[in-house]
Order: structure tokens, then sequence, then C-alpha cells
């Protein structure tokens, strides 16, 4: 029946286009779609019109490859990477194809917006009025003139997620600055992965990410890193896999984690520990690597008679060390260090001693070896803490600044900008610098170590301490939906005047009053110098590829154009940045005196070739001796006090097995985390205080592949093959061993609810007997509520529901960094 | 006329389904027709179990099955065209038979209940006799083999891209995407893989890199009982499709 109605389709189909055959170039009617339509072709193997290539940046993670976009009649129909940028090399990873996608999406705003009904909530529709950008400039500049005239400047706040350069981002310090508020902006980072920085602070002095040299490393520990999942720059990561993989000798990979994935899937070995835990194995495997003579002699130096006294709990003469370029290996020992053997860590983690032996031995034994982590161990209150007995594995193997080491990232030669903003400043600007704390009170005493804490911010203005904001204006950041215990932030932006600049809707949209869309990043004029990547200095620049769709244009305009509306001379400052492309044009100038090795000099040539960049890495240490390189070679030798200056930036000038970062504040950390304070210092075992108090399961949310930003959970493509590994091809699901299921009565594929101590969501069950018992995995991505007609279809935005709300706001009292997986919950059918 | 090829090497494949997007966008392909997919296996149980993946495109069989079965000659192999199994889409009845006989499953129906709702045909509705029409779609279509946005009622297939590989320089032994001079010609699911997993090359040449890795590492047919004879050979641990397991219901 089917068949032959398929048929008859066909047929009467084949009359209907007749000898002309097919022309298959219409495209759906999009209202506001200014671009060329296609013309009509006979059925035939011809190409349509002429294709353009443009130079352009993903968007959908931070790692920022270089992609060209192909243009065919005003639309864009094709992603690849770009093989002239050093980080895609011509590939690129599962999301950037999507791009074409993200320019298309029919959910997208189509213009400026005023929300009309007074009213915000979940269910209250905004309401939304179109209105023309000037209208829209004018009504937010007036209301922060007002603030301005009151003496309130500084309850108007910035929020930002992916800041990409100068351009954007990079406006904010001014704002802050001539505006007179402290909260311009509150950065995402301590939302994000700030624990390993802060490690890394703590003991190389880096307040930074790594860069990796993973092609000519041999060994790799990685710890909770989503390697080949979520990890950065996932793109030149696989690359680099693919190479480590197949070189000669073959790279030995051991993965630490706490649920099975592809990255473990894919290594030599695996050890699954318990949530919370990596810093335990980090130090038994430290604790081997002294025990057993394993440690990098000529990096870390060496027991002046050559003979090794690391025996197990025992302590040794602190003279009888003679350290090179580390600080405090025998007090580490002796306070810590001791007593951390493979067999104390298999009572804590456990993972069976033999095995943390065997990676021990491994990773002692061949060079260049690193370890690497991101969020899995440092999203814990004890985070810092495992960050630092991971990282200091990294200093024992000898691999800082080395050769198939870690090192960190260089910036970009750019000019200055069109003005100075210190020339701009008024009375108000005077009178308000450094009166108020910020909204998120990070850089105070109430945190200490940390530069932004965004998931204090909603909880802050709730309680109307240290004041409350009246007005905020978010830049690619959703923490209504994202930020730990998210509903917090439904309250504070029912009360505040809200402005939300996303391309698309969202739950911030929903609470805004206005909206102004930015361009999707194939529109965009916009530079990017590089994440942490190779070290190497780079910077990138999105290329329009077409004139924007609808009536959008980038963020950094905005910013421009509402401070032109400023009075005063803060006006006046803006008048002289005038444009994105201006400021652009002006900072390439730097590039004329320092030329990129692809011939890029100046603005015109940044836009043909889309990046820039300077190979080599200035510098290297080999065999516990630190080059500089001299323009041929690494061949000048660095002193004492050079190496401190450039690279390690510590008090010592060494790695610090004992810090001097932390012993600044060691009363503090005394009093959050009850670490007497002659210990801060050490790389340590800190139980890690999991919120839910007794429940039983250990609940960590992982981001895969696909998560692109924030926007996969309105992808149709993206949401097909979110989740491979269980069939997740229409939503994410709740991944359980099936014993802790079976234990609950719950079936393959039943809705659950989890509990925690804030409330519940609902998910489905898929069995994955690769897990620990006691613990549930649901990737991160849906449960959004106003993200678009496919983030809600299918019952995407109830189950699995958002993971953010049973997410307690606590956060790791040193690097702040919110603790995504630490909570502890209750499962039950539903 | 070359015999084109492939070769995945699974010891260097990270699973991250980058060849699958590529293909999707390339092609036009709606959620869930991906002719290029990536399925997931997972056996034993924790602390020792594991988890497998296998890359999958259409095998472009020498002796391909969907061509014996097809009732109106709309699926062939073309031999002028490098062995590539194609779908004339002016043929097609949609009758299926192809996609019952496959034995990899790689040919798709899309004109059914969508996998993700709301159903983008519907979204994008079909103009000039397609099933839908997505405003990115590419400016390749050729329906005599099944290149472009398919028409209702008929099923679709991986062309190997056939669209690009077509307009590459006769003789050439392999289609690196790392040559510039060759990239634009290279199937999208190889041209992206970002550890390289994936090479493509002339099967008749022996001097090709294509036969120099399947000689080398020992490169196998997926499912060589059948007879099928693949022109997708696989390299490395794993390169087998696991026994079907019905999911658990206790």
């Amino acid at each position: 029946m089917n068949v032959l109605k398929a048929l008859m389709t066909r047929r009467r189909f084949l009359q209907v286009s007749g000898a002309a055959g097919v022309a298959g170039a219409g495209a759906a009617k999009l209202v506001g779609f200014t671009a060329a339509t296609s013309t009509p072709k006979t059925a035939g193997a011809q190409a349509r019109g002429q294709t353009r290539v443009t130079k352009n940046i993903c968007h959908q993670c931070p790692a920022r490859c270089g992609i060209n976009v192909y243009t065919t009649n005003g639309r864009v129909h094709a992603i690849y990477g770009d093989p002239g940028n050093p980080i895609a090399n011509g590939k690129l990873c599962p999301k950037g194809h999507l791009g074409t996608y993200f320019l298309y999406d029919p959910d997208r705003f189509k213009g400026p917006m005023r929300r009309t009904n007074p009213r915000k909530g979940r269910n209250e529709d905004p309401g939304w009025e179109p209105i023309t950008w000037e209208q829209a400039y004018d009504e937010i500049a007036g209301r922060i003139n007002e603030l301005r005239k009151n003496g309130e400047s500084h309850k108007f706040a910035h929020f930002y997620g992916r800041g990409w350069g100068p351009s954007d981002a990079g406006l904010y310090g001014a704002w802050g600055q001539l505006i007179g508020t402290p909260n311009s902006a509150i950065g995402h980072a301590s939302m994000c992965a700030e624990g390993s920085k802060r490690a890394k602070a703590a003991t190389d002095g880096n307040n930074s990410y790594n860069a990796y040299d993973y092609r000519n490393t041999n060994c790799m520990l990685i710890f909770g890193a989503g390697f080949l999942e979520a990890f950065r720059p996932y793109n030149k990561i696989m690359q680099d896999w693919g190479h480590m993989r197949s070189k000669s000798p073959k790279t030995r990979v051991t993965t630490i984690d706490v649920r099975m994935n592809p990255t473990m899937a894919a290594s030599d070995r695996y050890l699954m520990t318990k949530p919370g835990t990596d810093g335990a194995i980090a130090l038994a495997i430290a604790h081997l690597m002294l025990t057993e003579g394993l440690w990098e002699k000529d990096f870390v130096g060496d027991f002046r008679d050559g003979r090794n006294r690391f025996r197990a709990g025992q302590t040794v003469r602190a003279f009888e060390f003679e350290e090179k370029w580390t600080h405090g290996l025998v007090d580490w020992w002796n306070n810590e260090l001791k007593d951390r053997t493979p067999s104390w860590a298999e009572s804590v983690t456990g993972v069976p001693a033999r095995e943390i032996i065997e990676v021990a031995r491994e990773f002692g034994t061949t060079r260049p070896a690193m370890a690497i982590m991101e969020r899995g161990p440092t999203a814990h209150t004890n985070g810092v803490y495992n960050g630092m007995a991971i990282h200091a594995l990294n200093a024992l193997s000898g691999c800082m600044f080395a050769k198939g080491g870690l090192f960190y990232q260089m910036g970009p030669s750019y000019g200055p900008g069109p003005a100075n903003p210190a020339d701009y400043m008024d009375d108000i600007a005077n009178e308000m610098r450094g009166k108020y704390p910020r909204i998120d009170m990070a850089r105070t005493e109430r945190w200490p170590f940390t530069a932004h804490m965004m998931q204090e911010s909603a909880r802050n203005h709730n309680a109307g301490d240290p004041y409350k904001l009246k007005m905020a204006m978010f830049f690619s950041t959703n923490p209504i939906w994202t930020a730990p215990d998210a509903p917090e932030w439904e309250k504070m932006l029912s009360e505040i005047f809200v402005i939300d600049t996303s391309p698309f809707p969202g739950e911030t949209a929903m609470f805004a009053d206005i909206v102004l869309p930015e361009s999707t990043y194939l529109e965009r004029l916009q530079d990017s110098p590089t994440y942490p990547f190779e070290g190497w200095p780079m910077t990138a620049l999105r290329v329009p590829a077409i004139d924007p769709i609808y009536d959008t244009t980038e963020f950094g305009n905005m910013m421009i154009e509402i401070g032109k509306r400023i009075e005063g001379p803060t006006g006046e400052y803006y008048r002289r940045i005038d444009s994105v492309e201006n400021l652009l044009r002006h900072i390439a100038r730097g590039f004329a005196d320092n030329p990129g090795d692809n011939g890029v000099n100046d603005f015109e040539s940044w836009k043909e070739k889309g990046v820039w960049y300077r190979k080599p890495y200035h510098w290297r240490q080999h065999r516990g001796v630190f080059y500089e390189w001299d323009g041929e070679g690494y061949n000048r030798v660095m002193s004492e006090e050079e190496v401190k200056e450039k690279l390690i930036k510590t008090a010592s000038g060494k790695f610090e097995f004992k810090s001097s970062h932390l012993e600044g504040h060691a009363d503090y950390i005394q009093r959050e985390l009850g670490i007497p304070s002659a210990r801060v210092g050490y790389p340590q075992w800190v139980e890690p205080k999991h919120t839910g108090g007794n429940r039983p399961l250990h609940f960590v949310t992982p981001k895969t592949p696909l998560t692109a930003e924030g926007r996969s959970g309105n992808i149709p493509h993206a949401i097909a093959i979110q989740q491979p590994i269980v069939g997740g091809n229409d939503r994410t699901y709740l991944e359980v061993h099936p014993q802790t299921a079976r234990d609950r009565g719950i079936r393959d594929g039943d809705r659950v609810r989890i509990r925690s101590d804030l409330g519940t969501i609902e998910a489905y069950v898929r069995f994955v007997p690769q897990h620990r018992p006691d613990t549930i995995v649901l990737p991160y991505e849906h449960g959004h509520w106003a993200q678009g007609r496919w983030a809600t279809g299918q019952g995407r935005d109830r189950t699995p529901g958002n993971p953010n709300e049973i997410t307690a706001n606590v956060s790791d009292p040193i690097s702040g960094l919110a603790c995504y997986y630490t909570g502890k919950v209750d499962l039950e059918r539903a | 006329m070359a015999k084109w090829g492939m070769v995945i090497d699974l010891d260097k494949c990270t699973g991250c389904q980058a060849c699958t997007t590529a293909c999707g966008m390339e092609n036009n392909t709606l959620p869930g027709e991906n002719w290029q997919d990536v399925l997931f296996y997972s056996e034993g149980e924790y602390p020792s179990g594991q988890m497998k993946w296998l890359p999958r495109p259409c095998m472009q069989c020498e002796d391909p099955s969907c061509v014996h079965v097809c009732p109106t000659r709309a699926t062939y192999k073309d031999m002028n065209a490098g062995g590539i199994v194609f779908v004339d889409w002016n043929k097609c009845i949609g009758c299926k038979y192809c996609m019952i006989a496959c034995p990899y499953g790689v040919r798709f129906y899309a004109d059914e209940k969508p996998l993700v709702e709301p159903d983008l045909k519907n979204i994008f509705p079909g103009e000039n006799g397609q099933l839908w029409s997505p405003p990115y779609q590419g400016p390749d279509e050729d329906w005599r083999r099944g290149i472009g946005v398919q028409p209702k009622g008929v099923v679709s297939k991986c062309t190997f891209c056939y669209h690009r590989v077509s307009k590459a320089p006769e003789g050439v032994a392999d289609l690196d995407e790392d040559d510039p001079e060759l990239v634009e010609f290279v199937p999208a699911c190889v041209r992206t893989c970002p550890p390289k997993a994936r090479y493509f090359g002339d099967l008749d040449n022996p001097q090709s890199n294509v036969n120099r890795l399947i000689g080398n590492k020992r490169g196998v047919r997926l499912r060589d009982e059948t007879g099928n004879r693949p022109q997708v050979y696989y390299l490395g641990a794993g390169a087998g499709v696991p026994a079907f397991q019905r999911r658990e219901r206790s």
C-alpha cells in the first residue's frame, strides 16, 4: 500500500516537474531573510553559483578553531576547519559543522525587543514588542545616566560567559572604570574550571590554564578532564591523539575518572575512582615515585649522597636533600606524603593499590610524562588540594616547561586601542572608584583567592548583602539556568532591569526587559586571542560570511553605542572607540612590527588569513636548565631570577610543594577547611564535603562532545547524537549501574526522580554496568525550559530536568569553583 | 577508473562523531538520517567494563546485496564512478527492500516519524520536489546518484561524497585532505576526522596509501562472510561488530 502510494507520488511528481526535471534550489521562507535566492536548475550534477570562502572562528567551545565558511549565492552551506589555522589544521570536532544550522536556527531572535508584561516568571509571556536599536540604546543609557546621577552606578552589573577578546569582553574594564561600577564584569570562571588555575597558582605561580606539548609526550595521566569529550582545544587534542597513539613510542595513557567514558575506553588503562578522591591517587603516585627513586633528579634535585632515604612512614632530614627547581619537597614528604601509600589510597578511593603502583611505575619511568586535570577533580570542596597533588606530579616528572610537557600561554602583539579610558574619567567615575565591593564579593576577604564568583551574585542580591543591583546586562551567559541553585537567579532577575544579548531564546531572555540580539558568529567581526594552546602567541579573527540575516549586531558595538549615550566624557571616549571595526583596525597595527608567521601584518591581511601567530614558544627547560629562544634555538641559559620573572612566578621562584601563595591566607584556609595553618601549603589529602548529607549516591553531570556552549539543547542534529553511548538520540539519559537500579525497583528505561536537599528532577534511566554502583551520571544538556522549540520538544525540558536545580551552591573556598560534581542524591522510581 | 576505498583506523578513532555531523551538513540529511554513523557498544561490568565504538559509512560493496534486491534497479553500483553504490531517486519507489537486504544497516528512509521533534521537514518545508528544504543546503544536486536533498518516498545513503570525489584529478592514488590541491575533493567524513583515523584512495592502485595501510596493518572488512566484499576496510583492535544485545528489561 505504502509502496504504491510512494510510486504514485513519484509518477505524479515526475509529471509535474516535467522535462525540466528537478529544481531543488528553493529554500524555506524565513521572515526577514535578505540573502539572494538561488536560480532554478535542471537535474544534473551542476553546482549552483559561485562559492566564496571566508575566515571565522568556531563559537561552540572556548578552543577558537579557525574555520573556512563556504557561501554560495548568499547562503552559508558548509563549514570546515581552516587548514591555515594552527588549532584546526583543516579539522573540526562534531560541533563545528553544525554552525551553519546556528545561523539559520528558526528560533533566533530577529531584532531588538522590549518587554511589555511587567510580571516575570517561567510561565509569563514577556509580551515582546519590536523596537529600534536607537530606542533600545537610549532607554538603557538613560537608566545608566540616572544611576550615575544618584551615586548608584555600582548597581549596574555586566555578566559574561564566553569572552573572546578586546572587541567584546575586553571592553568591560574601561566600562567599569568610566561608568563607575565594580561589576564590570562578573565572569563565569568560578562556574567553569577555576580550580585548576588556582592549583597552578598555588604551586608554580601561574594563575592560568596550561599550554601542553601533547605530541611529544610519552606518558599521560588524565584526571577527570573529559579529554576526548570536552577538554579544549578538543579538535586539536584529537589531532594530537591520533599522533600520540600511532607514533613511536606510542604514548601510554591512563585515565582516572569517576565514570566510564570514551577517554577511559580509548586509554591503555583506567582507574575508576570515587568522586572527589583523585588527589588521593595522585598523592600515592607521588609517594611511590619518591620511595622508588623515580622522580626527575635534574629538575627536583637529589639526596646529597645520591642514596634514596624516602621510606614509607619515615621522615627525612631536610639538609640531606638538595632541591633544584622545587621548594619544600622534604617538608611535604615529612608532613604529608610519607603516609600516602598506595594501600592508603585504596582505602580512600576503592582503586586497588597494585593498580596505583603500576601507574606510578609507568609514569615514573617514562619521560616525558605529564599529568593533566580539569573540572572533575577540582569541582569539590577539596578541589585545589586535589589539583595541587596532581600538578605536583608534573614537577616530579620534570615536565614543567620541557619538551612533551606543560607551559603557559603567551599573548598576541596588539597595538593600543583608539583611546585611553584614564583620560575620560569624570567626577562620578573618580568618586566611585573602589567605593563598593563587587556584588559577588570576589577579591574580598570573603573569597580572598578568587577573581570571579558569579554564582554568589544572585544569593547576595537577594540577601541585599552587600547591596541590591538595579540593572544587569548578560553576554553569552545564562546563570539563571547554569548556576548552582539556579532558581535563586529567577528571584533576582525578577527584581531588576535585565538586558540579554544572546542571538537565541533562553532562560535569561525570558526574564529580560530588553533583548538586544547579537549576530551569530558567522555574521560577526570579532577578534580572539587564543585560549591556552601550545604557548606561542596567536590571535584569530571572525570575518562575517554574510551580512546579518536579521536585525542584529556585535555585542561590542552594543556596548560602544550605549557608551556613546552616557553623559560627560564617557560618551566622548566611546565616540573615539567608534565601533568594533575601528577598534580592531587600531589593535591590528601591532602586527606591523611583529608580522605573523603566515605574513599577517595589518588588518586586511588578518581578515584574509583569519589568524596571526608567531612560533615558537620562547622558553624550554631541558634536564634542569632553562633556556630562552635567541631567534635560532633554545640557546640562552636563563638565570634563576629570569625563570622566576617569566616562568615559575612563585615567591621562591621554584615549583612549591609548600605553597607560599596559600600560606599568605593560612588563617582563612584553617577557618574554611579546618586545616592547621602550618600545613595549608602542602598538596594534601582533604576529605571532600559532599552536599546532600547522608544520601547514598554521587551525582555527576559531565559534558559530552556535542555540548556546544549551552546551545545543543535546541539543535536537532546535536540532540540526535548527543549521548550515543547509551542510545541517547532524542535526549540525555541518566546512566545507572543495574544493581543500584534494581535495589530501588527501577528497570532500564524507567522514569525516575533524583532528589537532593534542594528538590527533585526527573530523568529516564539507562543501565550502564560499567559505572561505579555508587555514582549516577546525567550528561549536561537538557532541561532547558525556554531555549527554543526543540529544547522543550518531546519533554526534553522536564525529563531530564535541569541538574542545576538540585545542585547546592557550594564552592571550594580557595578556588571559588562551584562544586558541581560533589552532590549526593537519592534515586527513586517516578 | 579508480576503485574508491576507505580505510578507518579504530586505534585512532575517538568516537567523536565529527564524521557524522560533517556528513550530515555536507549532504543535508535529517537528524537520525546518519549516512555516516558511529555505533557504541559496551560489555562487562565495573570495574572491568569496556566501551567501544564503530564508525560506519556505506561499505560500497563490490557485490552489494542492495543492488540484487532492488525491484526497479534504482540502486546500482557505478563502476564508472569508482564503484560507488548509488540510489537513482528518479527510479526509487521507497519499497525498502534494500534496507532489509543491507547487512550493514546504512540505508535510510527519512519520510516517517522524525527522531527529533518538532519535525524539521515541517519547519523547512520541501520545495521543488524536495523532502525538505533546509536554507543551508549545499549547491550540489544530482538525483540520479542520490546527491542533494532527496524527494519524498525514496531511500537515501552515503555516496562517498561523489559530488566532491568526482571532481578530483584523474589518476590520483589517494585523496589526502592534507594536500591543499586535493582537500576540496575529499569526502566530508575523511576531510574532517581530527585524529586522522580515515583514509581515502584508489584500491586498484597498489601504490596507494590505502592499500599500503591495508597491507601493513592487516585491514579487515566487516562481515566478510556475507561475500559482499566492502570497499571500506578497518584497521586496529576491535574491528568487528559485536552481537546484537537486547535491552535488558528486568
